[in-house]
């Protein structure tokens, strides 16, 4: 299977809206291509709505409003006559709570994506293993590939998300709070698997978990919203910067844990 | 250290401790289930009262009364709460019950009689209602029942779920006008929907009494409990499955028939059983679109067609020992109709679980690489 190159994502002065309340302002950050970059900052600062205009899932919240641009390879997603659709297949993301789809077999769901973007594979089945392989629960799951999605445990649901994501081979993979759901053991496989997955895709990880931030990510942003105000990004940097050498006096309090 | 025994040891007797009852708690509940009903029986027996009046007058208040005292035994003060409220609440389920199977008792009773292979298959050319039920039978208003409904939901399904679909999956800015469209719709009386119907291309001479008339009369009826059982079953789909598809890069159309639209199937399947079970008793417009007929007849398109409905009030209107026994029996196939549509939508609106076949198949797909 032909693994797709990673793209390299940028965001330039990205602000949000929700009806007329603005929720995010002026947000610029640069994702390498095979870096994974965390988004941290404590709840409602806005990083799960930025991370959502990163493949204009966005727009599908009623009374959504968007300016700036998010540069995929130098393009802009949200360029005239850009189709949306066609972004979220370069695009994936993993959501908060593993979201199989409950009518589907396990293969089934591997292969959604592909039925559902009107897509034909020449080897289904290699696809299946490699996918599941690439997400570490192919040993797990062989041997009942016919078995309801839903038969699964929360952990390996999320992973079958995962892989049901990477069948679609992405250049970049978005996942919001992907182990805010699981259990220690399957938090550290997640944890493992988004590293290797680092090799082929650029990544970038919304969490809550500062260990978290720290095992997995290249680069991390600190997102805060103070009183009313639209959130922004406080300090963007090097994850061990923003973790043992912070400039910013709140970065240093909310990753030392005096708030938040 | 010493070593901790793991054997697994049988289950004791008393491995429910939740259900441990005082003997004499026991008795007197007991005493509190039987005492009310028995003195009620004596006296309504004694004084030959009508039972209706010894169960309100006598048994109600006797049985609140010995609840409560149980009730208060066991639980203090609050027990006199608990105990009139199961009280009431098992008083009123047991008078819906009997309402529903007295129903269900009087027309099984009374149309049992009359149902034969002869009713079911024959037609009512050269009956009167004299005719003993030897002969003649409502095989023509089964077929002109099944050809209506069957042309009343197939034209009225789709148009119900795309009203569905587009108050639940589109922001379209008609949305709260056709709700409320609908839930006006839902009230029409239908001698109404009859009446339109029957001014519109019968009076006015564009058709002649006519089946697919009929059907035209029934859409109205159908569709807003279509539409609403549908809106209702996508509405519980969460918003999860829809959001994983788009993220996928699915267009909205695939993310509904995909995703939205299987996991709702069966509410969906429930909207259709409700629809039909709405209309297919419905007389008044099929009288004034379908009218009635003696002879079989499987055009839609032309000539009067007979209904189970219209046979029924054809016969219940006449008075006459024989005829009442018809109709008592076209209700009863009405009913079995309704049963078996019922089942057989059970059947098939089962959720699908991964069945061996599709295991092995999932295996040997494996095996072969």
């Amino acid at each position: 299977m032909a693994i797709a190159t990673a793209s390299a994502l940028h965001s330039e002065n990205v602000n949000v809206w929700f009806g007329e309340r603005h929720v995010l302002k002026d947000v610029s950050l640069t994702f390498p291509s095979n870096q994974v970059t965390a988004l941290i900052g404590p709840s409602g600062c806005g990083k799960s709505t930025f991370l959502r205009t990163l493949n204009r899932m966005h727009e599908l919240i009623p009374g959504a409003g968007f300016g700036g641009r998010v540069l995929l390879d130098g393009d802009d997603i949200y360029g005239d006559g850009v189709d949306p659709v066609d972004v979220r297949i370069k695009i994936g993301m993993v959501f908060q709570k593993p979201n199989p789809f409950p009518t589907m077999t396990i293969r089934d769901n591997v292969l959604s994506g592909l039925k559902l973007s009107g897509r034909k594979t020449s080897d289904a089945d290699d696809l299946v293993e490699t996918s599941l392989r690439r997400a570490s629960i192919w040993t797990e799951v062989k041997d009942r590939l016919g078995d309801p999605a839903l038969s699964l445990s929360g952990g390996q649901q999320q992973r079958l998300c995962i892989a049901r994501s990477l069948a679609m081979d992405p250049e970049v993979l978005l996942m919001d709070e992907p182990c805010s759901a699981l259990d220690p053991g399957s938090t550290r496989r997640i944890e493992e698997t988004i590293v290797e997955l680092s090799e082929s895709m650029t990544i970038v990880i919304v969490t809550h978990n500062m260990q978290q931030a720290q095992r997995v990510a290249d680069q991390t942003a600190f997102f805060l919203a103070t009183d009313g105000n639209p959130g922004h990004v406080v300090e963007f940097g090097a994850t061990e910067d923003i973790f043992e050498r912070p400039r910013d006096s709140r970065t240093n309090d909310y990753v030392n844990g005096h708030f938040g | 250290m010493s070593t901790i025994d793991l054997t697994p040891v049988a289950r004791p007797a008393n491995a429910e401790p939740w259900k441990r009852k005082d003997r004499s708690m026991v008795v007197a509940a007991g005493l509190a289930a039987t005492v009310p009903a028995l003195i009620t029986a004596l006296v309504t027996a004694a004084l030959g009262w009508d039972p209706s009046v010894t169960v309100m007058a006598i048994f109600l208040p006797l049985q609140l009364v010995a609840a409560g005292i149980v009730g208060v035994r066991a639980y203090g003060k609050r027990g006199i709460a608990e105990a009139s409220l199961i009280v009431v609440t098992l008083l009123l389920t047991a008078l819906v019950a009997a309402l529903l199977l007295s129903v269900l008792w009087s027309v099984i009773s009374a149309g049992a009689q009359t149902l034969s292979w002869t009713f079911l298959s024959q037609n009512n050319v050269y009956i009167s209602p004299t005719t003993s039920l030897e002969y003649g039978g409502v095989g023509h208003s089964i077929i002109g029942t099944v050809l209506i409904v069957g042309l009343t939901t197939i034209v009225t399904v789709p148009f119900g779920i795309a009203i569905a679909v587009y108050l639940t999956e589109t922001r379209g800015k008609a949305r709260g006008a056709i709700r409320i469209l609908i839930q006006a719709m839902s009230g029409l009386p239908s001698v109404v929907a009859g009446l339109f119907v029957y001014s519109a291309l019968i009076a006015s001479g564009i058709t002649q009494y006519a089946g697919w008339a009929g059907s035209l009369a029934l859409l109205p009826l159908m569709l807003p409990t279509v539409a609403r059982i549908a809106e209702e079953a996508l509405r519980l789909v969460p918003a999860e499955y829809r959001n994983g598809a788009l993220a996928l890069g699915a267009p909205a159309y695939r993310a509904f028939l995909q995703v939205t639209l299987p996991a709702a199937k069966t509410g969906i399947i429930t909207a259709v059983l409700l629809g039909i079970a709405r209309i297919i008793g419905e007389t008044a417009p099929l009288l004034l679109t379908t009218f009635a007929a003696n002879n079989t007849s499987f055009n839609l398109f032309s000539g009067s067609m007979s209904s189970l409905p219209t046979y029924l009030y054809q016969y219940i209107s006449n008075g006459n020992d024989t005829s009442t026994q018809r109709a008592w029996g076209a209700a009863l196939v009405v009913l079995i109709l309704v049963g078996i549509l019922f089942t057989v939508a059970r059947v098939f609106g089962r959720a699908k679980k991964a069945t061996s076949k599709s295991l092995t198949k999932a295996n040997n797909a494996r095996k072969a690489n």
